[in-house]
Formats: C-alpha cells, sequence, structure tokens
C-alpha cells in the first residue's frame, strides 16, 4: 500500500507523488497504518476471499496483505451486484468480482507486450476491466500471451490450469519448492504454475559437462549448491597469420628456433567476455561459478551459443530454466537486486580490469565504485541513452550488443556496436556535455552505470585513464567524422546499388590487368595457415571486381552476437577475430556478404568425460580478412605480379571513377 | 598485365644497360683479332651478365612459391622478369658474337634461348591484351576451376526448367509454380478454359520441347566444351529459342528465356576456358624451356671454362 504521509491536508500515494526538496515523508506512523488498514478493508470488501488465486497458489497479494494486517473480514458490505466471470479464454480465467482495479494488468498488456488490448470500462460499482470494446476475452484480439495474468496480483486473471509442457532434462520443481526459493518469492504463482515445466532441477556429479561453448541452447543455469568450473576448451591461435614482420631474416630465424607468437603478441586483452558473472583471464582462461551465480543469461534471452564449457567442479545442484522464467526473474526487484549485488561483489572488478583502459584503477577506487554503480537491463530497442540528451552517465556493456546511431538527414547513420566491455557515454562527459549519439539495446543487454559524479572524480584521480578515455574519445569522433564525409562525397548510387555503402576496404581487382594467375589466393592461404580468406569473384564495377574478402564495414552485422566477443576491431578499421574464437559461426551467419567462413580443422582437445586424456576433434574457426594486420601491406596486394589487386579506400576509388567518366564523358561530347 | 606508362622506368633501365652493353661491344667487336667470341674475356663478361640476368628471370618462379615473403613486391619482380629477361638476349649475343655457335650445345643452347625469348613475348602479349578480352566478353566471369561445377549447376537449374515447363504444357499442375497454378485456379472461370487446357493442347510442341532438350540443350550443358553443337552458336540458339516462342504460349517465355541464360552463361564459360588456356597455356612451353635452358647454360658454362 502506497500511501505515505507527507505532511499535507491529505496523504499521498507514493507511487505518483514527486520528491520536492524539503519534503518530509513519513511512512511508517500508527495514522498512516491505520489509513492503509482500512483501504485494505475496503478493497477485501470488494474481494470474494478466498479468491481463485488463493486457492490455487496461495499467493493472493491482497490476501497476504490483509492476513499481515490481521484483517480476516472487513466491515463493509461487498459488491451490490457482482462483476461477472469471463471463461472465453482457451488459457486465462477473468474473475472480474477479484479485480481490484490496480491497472496493473492494462500497463503490462500496453506498456510491456505492446498489445493494447486491454483497458479500462465502467463507472461506479460496475469499473473493471475490459478486452477490446468490452468483448469476451475469448473473442478479443488478446494473444494470450499472460503477462495480465502475471502481473494480477488477486485472482482476477489466473490460469486455466493448462501447463506449457518442456522436454527439459532432469525434474520439474514443484511450485511450492520454487516458492520458498529466495529468488522465486516474489514471483506470481499463477506464473509458476503455467511455467511449472520451465525450471528443472539437475543435478550433476563432480566433473559432469553442464554445457558447451558453441552449442546452442535456450536455457540458463542458476546454481543451487556445488562449485563448476568455467573455461574455454577451443584451443587458441589456429587461424592466425603466421609471420612477424621484420622480413625475410627474422622469418628464418623464427623457423629455425621454433619461436612461435606468445598470446600476449596476440591481443592487448586481459580478459575473454564470457556469458557469466566471471570473465575468463586471457592466460589461463577458467574461472569459478558458485552457488548463486547465474550463466547462459545470453544463450537465454537472446539463443547466442554457449560461450563457454561449464563442468561442475563438485557435485552440483542447478535450476535450469526457459527464457520466461528468467524474463520474469530478471523483472522482479528482489532477484535483481541479489544478481547485483553477487555482480558487485564479484563481478565488477574484473569487468573493469578486462578493459584495457581501466586497468591502472586501484582496489580502493573499484571499491568505491562497488557501492555506487547501478547495473541496468535494457530489452532490445530500449535506448540507453539519447542524441543530443544531456549527458548525465557513462556505460559499460556487460551483456548484449548496443547499436549506436546518429540521426542525419535521410536518416540514421550507424556508428557501430558495443558489445561486451565495451563502454560509452565518455565523449558527453569529456566535455561535449550531450550525447553524441542515440545507443540502442539490439537484444537483451545489461549496463553498468557510472554516474557523471563518480565519472568525474575518477577522471581527477587517474589522469592516466582519463588522457586514454580522450584519446579513444577523440578517435571515434575522427571515425564519425569520417563515416559521413563518405556518405557525402560518395556517388551514392554506385554505393546502394552494390551494398558497398558500409564498407570501409575493399578488395578491388582491375581485370584489365589480372592475369587471373590467384597469387592473391595463394599468398593469402600462405599468410594464415593455408586456409585463403578471399575468394576471386563477386560483385563487378566497370573494370573492377571486388572480390569477396572482408570490407571492414562500419556497420559490421558480424560483431553482433558473437558469445565471446572474440571478433571485433582493435580501434582501427579492421575487423579482427580473436584466437579465442570458439568456432559458433554466429559471424558467418550474420555477415551479409559472405566474406567470413568457418574453417574445420582437426585438434586434439582435452577429453571431457574422461579428464586427463585426450581426443582428436573437428574444431571450427571463423576467418576473414584481417588486412594481414602483422605486415605493412595485405599479402594478397603484396603478392599480384601484376599490379592488378588494391586494397582501396571505397570513398576515394569511388570519386576518383566517377571523375573518370566524367572525364570521358566531357571528352565524347 | 596491362603495359604501359608505369613500366617506364623498368623500360629505361633495359634501354640504358643495352646501350651500355653496345657502347662497349662495337669497339670490342672492331678490335678483337679473332672477332668477338664467347671464350674471350669481353665475352666472358657478357656471358656472365647475360646468365646473371637470365638466372634473375628465373627466380620469378621461386618468388612465386613464396608469395608471403617480403622480399620485393611481385610487381617489381615480374617487371624485372620481363624486361631484364629481355635485356639478356642481347647480351647472351653480345657473348656469343651473334653466332649461333658451331658446337651442337651451343647451337641448342641459342635455339633454346630463342624460343624462350620468343615464347615470353608471345606470352607478354597475351596476357596484356587477353585479360581486357575475357573482361568484355565474358561478364559471367568464373573461378576456373570452378566452371566444371558451375557447368553441373547450369545442367541442374535447365533440368528444373524444362521439368516445370513441361508439366504446366502438358496441363500437370504438379510441378508448375505457384503463379501458374493460381493463374490455373482462376482461368478456369474465363470461358470454362482453364490454364492446363488450354496450353496443354499442343502436344507435338512438347514433345518437341522435350527432345530439344534431350537432344540439344541437356548434351550440350554437360559436354566439357560445346564445340559443334547447335547452341554454341549464339545466333543459331537465338533463331532456335524464337521458334519456340512463337509456338509457345506466351506464359511459358520468361522460363524460356531462362533456358536461353542458361545456354548464354555455357557459352560465356566455355570462352572463358579458351581464353584462359590461351592466356595461361604458353607457360607450359615456357617454363620447362625456361628451366632447360637454364640447365644446360649451367652446363655450357662448366664445360667452356673448364675446357
Amino acid at each position: 500500500m502506497c500511501v505515505v504521509d507527507i505532511g499535507q491536508r491529505v496523504y499521498a500515494a507514493s507511487c505518483v507523488r514527486q520528491v520536492e526538496p524539503g519534503m518530509v515523508v513519513k511512512t511508517s506512523t500508527a495514522d498512516v497504518a491505520g489509513v492503509r488498514r482500512t483501504l485494505l478493508e475496503l478493497l477485501m470488501a470488494d474481494h470474494p476471499t478466498p479468491c481463485q488465486r488463493q486457492q490455487l497458489t496461495h499467493d493472493c497479494e491482497l490476501e497476504h496483505l490483509a492476513s499481515q494486517a490481521g484483517l480476516t473480514a472487513s466491515r463493509y458490505p461487498g459488491l451490490p451486484t457482482p462483476r461477472g466471470h469471463d471463461d472465453s479464454s482457451a488459457s486465462i480465467a477473468v474473475d472480474h468480482d477479484s479485480c481490484i482495479l490496480c491497472e496493473r494488468c492494462i500497463r503490462g498488456c500496453s506498456e510491456i507486450r505492446h498489445n493494447f488490448v486491454l483497458a479500462r470500462r465502467g463507472k461506479g460499482y460496475q469499473a473493471g476491466i475490459a478486452f477490446d470494446e468490452n468483448l469476451p476475452m475469448g473473442k478479443s484480439t488478446c494473444v494470450s500471451c499472460g503477462e495480465c495474468m502475471v502481473s494480477c496480483p488477486t485472482g482476477a486473471l489466473v490460469n486455466k490450469k493448462k501447463e506449457i509442457a518442456t522436454d527439459l532434462p532432469g525434474t520439474a520443481v514443484p511450485i511450492e519448492e520454487l516458492q520458498l526459493l529466495e529468488m522465486f518469492q516474489n514471483v506470481s504463482g499463477t506464473f509458476l504454475s503455467l511455467n511449472s515445466d520451465a525450471v528443472h532441477k539437475r543435478h550433476f556429479k563432480a566433473g559432469e559437462i553442464i554445457c558447451r561453448e558453441g552449442d546452442y541452447g535456450s536455457t540458463a543455469f542458476y546454481i543451487l549448491a556445488g562449485t563448476c568450473e568455467v573455461f574455454l576448451s577451443s584451443p587458441m591461435a589456429h587461424v592466425s597469420t603466421k609471420a612477424d614482420q621484420g622480413g625475410f631474416f627474422k622469418r628464418l630465424k623464427s623457423s629455425l628456433t621454433g619461436q612461435a607468437h606468445t598470446r600476449e603478441a596476440r591481443s592487448e586483452r586481459a580478459f575473454i567476455p564470457i556469458d557469466a558473472p566471471v570473465d575468463l583471464p586471457y592466460d589461463n582462461p577458467i574461472a569459478e561459478l558458485v552457488a548463486g551465480d547465474l550463466f547462459g543469461e545470453m544463450t537465454c534471452m537472446s539463443f547466442y551459443p554457449r560461450s563457454a564449457t561449464v563442468r561442475a567442479k563438485t557435485d552440483c545442484t542447478m535450476l535450469e530454466m526457459l527464457r520466461n522464467v528468467l524474463d520474469i526473474l530478471q523483472r522482479n526487484k528482489s532477484f535483481r537486486e541479489r544478481v547485483e549485488l553477487n555482480y558487485r561483489k564479484r563481478a565488477l572488478e574484473n569487468h573493469l580490469r578486462s578493459i584495457p583502459l581501466f586497468a591502472s584503477l586501484t582496489p580502493e577506487f573499484i571499491d568505491y565504485l562497488r557501492e555506487r554503480v547501478e547495473l541496468r537491463r535494457y530489452a532490445a530497442g530500449q535506448v540507453l541513452c539519447h542524441e543530443g540528451e544531456h549527458s548525465d552517465s557513462f556505460f559499460l556493456v556487460r551483456l548484449g550488443f548496443v547499436k549506436v546511431s546518429q540521426s542525419h538527414p535521410g536518416g540514421d547513420l550507424v556508428l557501430g556496436y558495443i558489445g561486451r566491455s565495451g563502454f560509452l557515454g565518455e565523449i558527453g562527459l569529456l566535455g561535449a556535455g550531450m550525447y553524441t549519439a542515440t545507443c540502442t539495446a539490439l537484444d537483451h543487454v545489461e549496463a553498468v552505470r557510472i554516474a557523471a559524479d563518480d565519472f568525474r572524480v575518477m577522471m581527477e584521480q587517474f589522469p592516466a585513464v582519463k588522457q586514454d578515455l580522450q584519446v579513444v574519445a577523440q578517435q571515434r569522433l575522427a571515425e564519425n567524422r569520417a563515416r559521413l564525409t563518405t556518405i557525402r562525397t560518395a556517388p551514392i548510387d554506385s554505393f546502394l546499388a552494390q551494398g558497398l555503402m558500409e564498407a570501409q576496404s575493399l578488395l578491388v581487382l582491375d581485370l584489365q590487368r589480372c592475369t587471373r594467375c590467384d597469387q592473391c589466393v595463394r599468398a593469402c592461404a600462405d599468410a594464415h595457415d593455408g586456409v585463403s580468406r578471399l575468394i576471386r569473384e563477386g560483385l563487378r564495377l566497370d573494370k573492377y571486381l571486388i572480390a569477396t574478402s572482408c570490407r571492414q564495414c562500419k556497420d559490421p552485422l558480424c560483431m553482433v552476437g558473437c558469445p565471446v566477443g572474440s571478433i571485433r576491431r582493435k580501434n582501427s578499421l579492421e575487423m579482427v577475430i580473436e584466437d579465442w574464437c570458439i568456432g559458433c559461426g554466429m559471424c558467418a551467419s550474420n555477415c551479409p556478404y559472405g566474406n567470413i567462413n568457418m574453417h574445420p580443422f582437426q585438434v586434439q582437445v582435452e577429453d571431457l568425460s574422461r579428464p586427463g586424456r585426450k581426443i582428436a576433434k573437428v574444431q571450427s574457426k571463423a576467418t576473414a580478412c584481417n588486412l594481414c594486420l602483422d605486415y605493412d601491406e595485405p599479402s594478397c596486394v603484396y603478392a599480384c605480379p601484376h599490379d592488378a589487386a588494391h586494397r582501396v579506400n571505397p570513398s576515394q576509388f569511388f570519386a576518383y571513377l566517377a571523375r573518370q567518366s566524367d572525364t570521358t564523358l566531357k571528352k565524347g561530347e | 598485365m596491362l603495359i604501359d606508362s608505369t613500366h617506364r622506368v623498368w623500360i629505361a633501365v633495359t634501354m640504358v644497360a643495352l646501350g651500355l652493353g653496345l657502347v662497349v661491344y662495337i669497339p670490342y667487336a672492331l678490335v678483337a683479332v679473332q672477332g668477338p667470341r664467347g671464350g674471350s674475356a669481353m665475352g666472358i663478361v657478357y656471358g656472365s651478365m647475360g646468365s646473371a640476368l637470365m638466372l634473375f628471370a628465373g627466380l620469378l618462379g621461386a618468388r612465386k612459391k613464396f608469395p608471403v615473403w617480403r622480399v620485393g613486391r611481385a610487381t617489381s619482380w615480374m617487371r624485372g622478369h620481363l624486361w631484364l629477361g629481355l635485356l639478356s638476349f642481347p647480351f647472351i649475343l653480345f657473348h656469343s658474337g651473334f653466332s649461333l655457335g658451331a658446337a651442337p650445345l651451343t647451337r641448342t643452347l641459342m635455339v633454346l634461348f630463342i624460343f624462350v625469348i620468343v615464347s615470353g613475348i608471345v606470352g607478354a602479349m597475351l596476357q596484356h591484351f587477353l585479360p581486357r578480352v575475357i573482361t568484355t566478353r565474358v561478364p559471367m566471369e568464373t573461378v576456373y576451376e570452378q566452371i566444371d561445377h558451375v557447368c553441373a549447376q547450369l545442367a541442374t537449374e535447365a533440368t528444373d526448367a524444362v521439368t516445370e515447363l513441361l508439366s504446366a504444357l502438358e496441363g500437370d499442375l504438379e510441378h508448375a509454380n505457384p503463379q501458374q497454378r493460381a493463374e490455373a485456379a482462376s482461368a478456369g472461370t474465363m470461358g470454362g478454359v482453364t490454364f492446363a487446357s488450354a496450353i496443354g493442347v499442343d502436344e507435338p510442341f512438347a514433345a518437341t520441347l522435350h527432345s530439344f532438350f534431350d537432344d540439344e540443350i541437356k548434351p550440350y550443358l554437360v559436354q566439357h566444351s560445346g564445340r559443334g553443337r547447335v547452341l554454341a552458336d549464339k545466333e543459331r540458339a537465338s533463331a532456335m529459342f524464337q521458334q519456340f516462342r512463337i509456338l509457345c504460349p506466351e506464359d511459358s517465355w520468361p522460363r524460356l528465356k531462362d533456358l536461353e541464360n542458361i545456354c548464354e552463361e555455357k557459352r560465356e564459360l566455355d570462352r572463358q576456358r579458351v581464353l584462359h588456356r590461351l592466356l595461361h597455356g604458353w607457360l607450359l612451353v615456357h617454363i620447362p624451356a625456361s628451366y632447360a635452358l637454364l640447365l644446360l647454360g649451367a652446363v655450357h658454362a662448366v664445360i667452356a671454362l673448364r675446357y
């Protein structure tokens, strides 16, 4: 009951009353308690006791409040005429008499599900909820999503006992047992009864595999008891550029001494992001998950492949749940608080340290942040910050992908995607004063919000971090300007016609020079462990062939969905697939131009079912052109004997083509 | 490979070196008592320089074997191969005093050398002109190694197209596309004539098309090279398809056009195959002859210097 005393003539409803400076709010005085009791009595007078929900799942919120207040019967008379029942829906029973007109169902239907079926009807005693134009529920446009039923605090909307059958392994957990668990305590019993088969309890013996990296799944796991190990079993650095820069002699020396790349040399990242509360150290990609940890959220919410293998370290008991259950849990305030607390305690430090820019933060400052950061959740399509709004937050992306776009005449320009361990909001806080782009959640996103004041404290205390962030901000601004210039100067027709608008670097073959000797393909294969990353086929423009090779898109759709963040940019235009790729193929299927290939190869890996033994396994790795970043020039271009292969900047190249075409036309005239 | 203005530096270097060689050669040839000979000091110098140039030209093959090695851009190596390889010829002529030689080995060497140089020039010319020809005459060019695979795909596509066309023509809507089905359904109300019966009446035509596919289209698409087939000739093929269009209901024209396009693509692929072979075929004689030349050159050097 939201009634509170704010020292005015009448009590106020705290759910809608805005806080004002100097306002004194009393929430628990004898008078307030008395008013609440009267309100409860009035509500209970209209409410048939026990209602259907109380009978079925014993969790009618109104009756629970009444019993807490010691109310057994109301002093007031009930409804003079009943408002009736509606059994027309196959899945949901409507008891208008139990409705207390809280409008939660209407908000759930409109604001959460955007179905806009429910509304208010009638006046006085006949006031109630209505479906469409007061039609029976079964004849309305209701899609039976169940949101109203889940939101309803009483027995006005209840499940007609149709359980959703699933094929989860393990044993279904009875509602009574679920309701005893802290995480499910505030979850609607109606929802649990409907989804009683969507949460299964599973027991794993020590050493047993719980899930494997790269597998597609639809469930998340919550550890009730025991400890698990989470690790990457995919071998690293298998599809990488072989040679170091330094020429023939260094190459020869490296070959003779068997010198190999160290992992540190391949990446500046200290941690690999995975779909769990912890990140994996790059040098030893293994970590522990303990009771109270939830993992597999991205797989469950957005159907991404599993990002790591999880094995029981001790005998474990866990709950495996489907998306609808996790979704409802994440909307549950107490569960969110619990997960957030867990994150603050265990993962925040790792998360910050996984971002090279923040590696220099002291433990004391991280402790300071621990109490102050806010973990926010965003559904797909929800906006984190709007372009032009006053900048008041810095965000670190913990889960999911965020689209960064700017509004321009003619439409939005996508500036990039930010995945796990990415950050945003620094440009506004470091000077612009407002957000320079709109950031929108592409899927289920969780972001850590650092308030502007805390961000400024961090900048004052750690000048090195500030300096690095300023460099990143400058880079991002420069890239954005370059993109905008590209769009304004390029011959748009050609760009749009061939989908080259998004490219930043094209491998172009001059077909009048090319003798089709395939030296470019051979060189590419030679540079990348025998796996060519280009196909000498593709779009044709005039005498040029745009070869099938990564275009380093401005809008790199391939990055969206990588469960371990292995495909990314390295502060420049080239896309890099890091060696911790687990071979799930998400990037290859996301690339609209077919420029990412999955390359299978055989490796010896640890037999997860028999620790200590190794087995042969066919493992895939994604491969895409990385512009031979170990060299000054891409190998395909360097090895072309006929000066036919060129890596070009599309805007300059198309502008050159357009100029040439103009010149030819003028000569013709 | 285009031999254009970007080759200027190499051409200039070659001409200067040739000029210098000639400037030295003329007085040497005039004052030599027995005339210019390979065994003389100057002859050996010219021979060594010519051999060095030949050897450098021959190293292009090794350079291509290791395309990633950063030992100079492949373009520079190719231009060096072209111009310095060409330069080796006058130097060897200076070495031999413009004689083919008396001994069988030297004579063979010279003949072989001329053959290598001529085949190289022919190759350079082919690689200068043919890429442009391929670009303009084979718009649907594919990777050479994939041609057979693409042809097999074309045959499958053609089979599907003909099956659909014949099914519709024979009134069997089982294989007809949704549009044809819809038209058939709606046509039933138009004067009592259904789509199927409207086009299925001309059974001899369907049989003709069937046999045309079996006897001409399919063998042409499957055959490695379509030489000798009616469909290999664009004009005759076009005339044949035009005949079918006249006989066939208008609804079927798009399918006929598909078939015609498939045959056109096959013609282009055959053309690509021929041009590609021409573009690279000369290497089959140039490379072995070059290796033989280098080998015999080494034997000649050892024998000449030793004896």
